[in-house]
């Protein structure tokens, strides 16, 4: 297990190194900052010298050199933009993004649970058809446009929800179902195979026979076998939310890592876009490096597969 | 429909989906000429015409018009033109790249799988839309750009799986006698292991259809996938936000295509998986 | 009358001069939630970067001179002001209030406008050394009293409101750069309480300010930033902010009908252009009658009605209360027929193909279909368009001489005049003939000397009378000759309150976003 685990995490560093060259790259490649930053009548003599203050001057495979040492010893750069550390600009705005892939994952499973196990328990029936298209209906429709609508039904005719912003459940609610609609219909499928596998095990047949009720050997004797694939393949749809939480954070004016980054990249403030991505990028390869270590614990036969 | 004069292979066929599909391509095959008119066409006086069951609405624009009076179901069967090349060379590139480098690692192993599949963590460990809005403003934005981002985002995806069966296929015992009986390499790639994996290269793709879709629409919608004038569903759809409570048609038409297109594709995505390859349930 | 007139004769019978007003203001109490649709990057008035900067530290810092509701120049911090000339060098003369202090309690003095002009000269500091580099020195008289001397004349010093915002010198020297920052100290109406990026900024009536009647009538100010248009609107109906600014421009019309709510609505300070390459040596647009084709060809008016739901306001050369405006001067009036003549007469009777690029990014609001409608009226006249569209990071860059040489074709640009506006600099950037390294024409496709010849004596000229005569004169010759583009409109930008709240708009030097005047009905 510990060499496993040694050989994942070196792998993870390899990708961190890796991604975080590819981010810096192509940064730089999307434009210049000088003229976003400077007023159209600003002096050439003025704009070599920002050019210079801000370290452009030099050549990519030095830029990067000095960027990633910087990285090392905690320093992002400075924001052009904001003119404030990047690593403090995205490192406050992280939690409220990982609160909002968290409740975005967690509405997914409250939805894909049930319907997968009722889809498994009916297969075949009505519930089985209408709760997979619910599902996949998630998976056929734009976020952001999702989004609009919960925004213009719930928030402006109802007037049920919130629409904006960071606070109490309420506010989490609309950016959640948003957020989290998209993987329900892959998670009700795991569910679901997984449910028709177990109820047709020995074990859960022995029950049956021996006169448990059908409640209790589908919601608990069941799932609690069922929920394993699913539970392993959590840190993926953690990951996914990450990424989703780019367009659903401009949405909902959510404080987040996302938000910041897309108007990072239009402003081409790239201390902010290396900051942001390459921590979006830490966390995803943390959460994939959980699935293989729960992988690892449930069935170590899979590690090696992988 | 399980009619039974069909042969068997079609009995069963989500007929629905296949039809919605069809009616896609078909938009984007036909041309503009055929269009009920130019998409591009603006009118100002008829600006924010409802569609044609609604007072005020008019036969003329079946589907209502947008802010600048051109209509909607003109542009949104244009829009299908965009989604089916996009849809076409995202896939193909991003199928062949990634099915090359998949049989390249798993066949091959050793060093060249070591580091094709760093090169894949490395991809995957970057959120795809944060990529791709990198890049689309490193390249100029445009038709052209959404595919290269497409393709760069998903290849790794393709590699990861077909690797996985390429491995499993090499301990089988036919392509150990090919190997020792002195067949070429490529000959193995095409004649004995292309074969094996062409079921899920089908299933990846048709449920690739779907991803390609919303990943254009998330990248026009921030501004930064196609360009006018060119005309997307994502794009009209991102137009359209301005003055969601004016014209709910102007927002909700180019969703549904979005939507009827998506769902299609997965559900016909879904049947093909558990004809084919059932294995890769969990995508 | 128009809504914002209305606003503004409003707003006049409380921005009379405060001198002599006896009793002491009552301190403000209640609490008031806003939205914004953007939000400031950094709050240092000697860093600011963009004039969104100015949304948040335009509410903390004053100038010397400020614009009044109604788009007059008053003196502000300045008790008076005035231009001098010793051997054809001119000078200021400026004499500050006594009364002011800072949020910190400091009087303010003259050593305060010292320090903020070392900072804006700064190139390590400020982004706008250049406003300063026609001042030869700042001289001290006394606490109240200083002089600015220039090396020549400089008329963007005066039409910017002399450039300098108030800035506590002893503060800085206490608490440091990066503090100073981050927790702003000015002599505005309020103090700054704390920001969160993206989400908030906490504000606090400044109880010692200065003003007796324009001042806020609420203590606690929480300023909200929702971008999506949507979600603002959202926020404004579920009561969560009780003002909000850009009411999207579709929905103007809903929210003016909405009982218990006010609208205002005032011309944004951009000026927006269609650009036509007129020094290419191919380019049509080098003949002034296929340019004024262009003029004749475009329905702007149509534009601003159907397209921007009335929200502009079309504008001939030089917007309406700015320096030198000509109500006189008349837009070339829709007649696509006259277009075709002209064409013709210019040697293309069946019209000429040519590249148009779109700006897309929401820059201002339908900024993007604009175009598209423009673009689409230059076609039915045979000027074909092929629109490409352009980003905004693309688009920065895109008319910029220095970077790209030149551009062929049309293309939608802008540059803010200011408000109220004087178009100095913009016309040396974009009229004037491109002269590189020098800071003309920055993005100019044009070439004409007579014009370049006013243009320079504009950019010396810091007389307001000889300054708006030369402004007119250039403006006329501008209009025959559609030189630098092809004016359109300005955009109109529409706030909305519920009835418990007070609002006067007063213009910041640019934008409209600023609370000077917000309270609580008693």
């Amino acid at each position: 297990m510990s060499g496993f685990l040694i050989r994942r995490l070196a792998q993870g560093v390899i990708s961190i190194v890796g991604a975080s060259i590819v981010i810096f790259l192509i940064s730089r490649l999307s434009g210049d900052p000088i003229l976003i930053l400077l007023p159209n009548d600003a002096s050439p003599a003025l704009i070599e010298d920002t050019r210079r203050n801000l370290g452009l001057d030099q050549p990519l495979w030095r830029q990067y050199l000095i960027f990633a040492q910087n990285a090392l010893a905690g320093d992002f750069g400075r924001s052009y933009r904001w003119q404030m550390p990047a690593l403090r600009l995205i490192l406050d705005r992280l939690p409220a993004t990982i609160e909002l892939a968290l409740c975005g994952l967690v509405f997914s499973v409250l939805i894909a649970v049930p319907i997968g196990v009722l889809s498994a328990v009916h297969r075949g029936g009505w519930i089985d058809r209408v709760g997979r298209i619910f599902a996949m209906l998630g998976q056929a429709m734009p976020a952001f446009w999702v989004g609009l609508l919960l925004i213009l039904v719930f928030a402006i005719h109802l007037n049920w929800l919130p629409a904006f912003g960071h606070g109490g459940v309420s506010h989490v609610i609309l950016p959640a179902i948003a957020l989290g609609w998209y993987p329900v219909a892959a998670q009700t499928r795991i569910v679901r195979s997984a449910m028709l596998d177990v109820l047709d095990s020995d074990h859960i047949r022995l029950s049956r026979a021996l006169g448990t009720p059908e409640h209790l050997i589908v919601w608990k004797y069941a799932l609690r076998n069922a929920a394993i694939p699913l539970l392993t393949m959590l840190g993926v749809y953690f990951a996914a939310m990450l990424g989703g939480a780019f367009v659903v954070e401009t949405i909902f004016a959510w404080p987040g890592v996302g938000r910041t980054v897309v108007e990072a990249v239009f402003s081409r403030d790239f201390p902010v876009v290396q900051a942001g991505v390459l921590f979006t990028s830490i966390l995803f390869v943390i959460s994939n490096l959980l699935v293989d270590l729960s992988y690892g614990i449930v069935d170590p036969r899979i590690r090696d597969a992988r | 429909m399980r009619a039974s004069w069909l042969p068997e292979w079609a009995r069963g066929l989500p007929w629905l989906p296949l039809l919605v599909l069809a009616a896609v391509g078909l938009c984007a095959a036909i041309g503009e000429d055929m269009f009920p008119f130019d998409p591009n066409q603006l009118d100002l006086s008829a600006a924010f015409r409802p569609p044609a069951w609604q007072e005020k609405g008019s036969l003329l624009n079946p589907l209502g018009a947008d802010n600048l009076g051109r209509d909607i179901l003109s542009r949104i069967m244009a829009g299908s033109r965009v989604s089916v090349i996009v849809c076409f060379y995202a896939i193909l590139f991003s199928g062949g790249i990634g099915a090359l480098a998949g049989m390249i690692a798993g066949y091959f192993g050793g060093i060249v799988d070591a580091v094709l599949m760093r090169l894949i963590e490395i991809q995957q460990s970057i959120p795809a839309i944060a990529l791709a809005l990198i890049l689309a403003a490193a390249l100029e934005p445009g038709l052209s750009t959404v595919v290269v981002v497409i393709v760069l985002t998903y290849w790794a995806w393709y590699a990861r799986i077909i690797r996985g069966e390429i491995i499993a296929l090499k301990g089988r015992d036919y392509i150990a006698f090919a190997r020792v009986a002195g067949v070429g390499t490529a000959t193995i790639f095409v004649r004995h292991l292309l074969p094996n994996i062409f079921n899920t290269l089908v299933v990846l793709a048709t449920l690739q259809v779907g991803q390609v879709i919303l990943f254009e629409a998330s990248l026009s919608f921030l501004g930064l996938g196609i360009q006018q004038p060119d005309i997307s569903w994502g794009l009209m759809l991102a137009d359209a936000r301005q003055y969601i409570t004016n014209a709910w048609w102007a927002i909700t038409m180019p969703g549904i295509a979005i939507m009827l297109t998506c769902l299609s594709a997965n559900v016909f995505g879904d049947w093909l998986r558990d004809r084919l390859d059932p294995k890769l349930r969990q995508l | 009358m128009k809504p914002w007139q209305a606003s503004i004769l409003a707003a006049m019978s409380l921005a009379a001069p405060a001198v002599g007003y006896a009793q002491a203001p009552k301190p403000a109490t209640g609490s008031l939630t806003i939205a914004f649709a953007a939000e400031a990057t950094n709050m240092d008035p000697a860093k600011y970067a963009a004039g969104v900067d100015q949304y948040f530290f335009g509410q903390i810092y004053e100038q010397l001179v400020r614009p009044s509701p109604e788009l007059k120049k008053i003196n502000w911090l300045a008790e008076s002001w005035e231009l001098k000339a010793d051997g054809g060098k001119p000078w200021l003369d400026i004499h500050i209030r006594k009364d002011v202090k800072f949020h910190t309690g400091d009087p303010l003095t003259s050593a305060d406008f010292a320090f903020a002009y070392d900072r804006l000269r700064d190139n390590k500091i400020s982004r706008w050394t250049h406003l300063q580099a026609a001042v030869e020195a700042f001289e001290i008289v006394d606490d109240h009293h200083f002089r600015i001397r220039f090396k020549h004349g400089d008329g963007s010093y005066i039409a910017d409101n002399l450039q300098l915002w108030a800035m506590s010198k002893a503060y800085f020297e206490k608490v440091g750069d990066e503090e100073f920052g981050k927790h702003p100290v000015g002599t505005g109406p309020w103090k700054f309480v704390s920001r969160a990026i993206k989400e908030e900024l906490r504000l606090e009536a400044f109880d010692d300010y200065w003003h007796p009647t324009a001042r806020p009538g609420v203590k606690n100010l929480i300023v909200k930033i929702i971008p999506e248009d949507l979600t603002r609107v959202a926020a404004f109906k579920t009561g969560a902010v009780d003002w909000m600014d850009a009411v999207p421009p579709s929905m103007v019309e809903e929210f003016k009908k909405m009982p218990g709510v006010t609208t205002a609505s005032f011309v944004a300070p951009n000026n927006l252009y269609v650009a036509m390459d007129a020094i290419g040596e191919k380019s049509p647009m080098k003949d002034v009658r296929v340019r004024q084709a262009v003029a004749h060809a475009i329905d702007v008016d149509a534009i601003i009605k159907s397209v921007l739901f009335n929200q502009g306001e079309r504008y001939v050369q030089v917007g309406r209360g700015s320096t030198g405006y000509d109500p006189d001067l008349k837009p070339y009036p829709y007649d696509p027929r006259k277009a075709r003549d002209l064409l013709k007469q210019a040697g293309y009777p069946s019209g000429f193909e040519v590249p148009c690029y779109n700006l897309t990014s929401p820059r201002e609001p339908y900024i993007k279909e604009v175009g598209e409608a423009m673009f689409a009226y230059l076609i039915s006249v045979g000027i074909r368009c092929k629109v490409q569209g352009q980003e905004y990071g693309a688009w920065i860059t895109f008319g910029r001489r220095d970077r790209q040489g030149h551009i062929d074709g049309f293309y939608s640009n802008m540059w803010g005049h200011g408000s109220p506006g004087d178009p100095g600099t913009p016309w040396a950037g974009h009229v004037h003939t491109y002269v590189p390294g020098a800071g003309w024409g920055i993005t100019s496709v044009h070439s004409d000397p007579e014009l370049d010849v006013m243009i320079e004596e504009l950019k010396q000229t810091m007389d307001q009378d000889k300054r708006d005569a030369l402004i007119r004169r250039i403006a006329r010759v501008k209009h025959e000759r559609v030189a630098g583009g092809f004016p359109t409109y300005r955009p109109v930008v529409t706030f909305a309150w519920r009835d418990k709240v007070t609002f006067v708009g007063w213009p910041l030097p640019g934008f409209w976003r600023n609370m000077q005047q917000i309270g609580l009905k008693q």
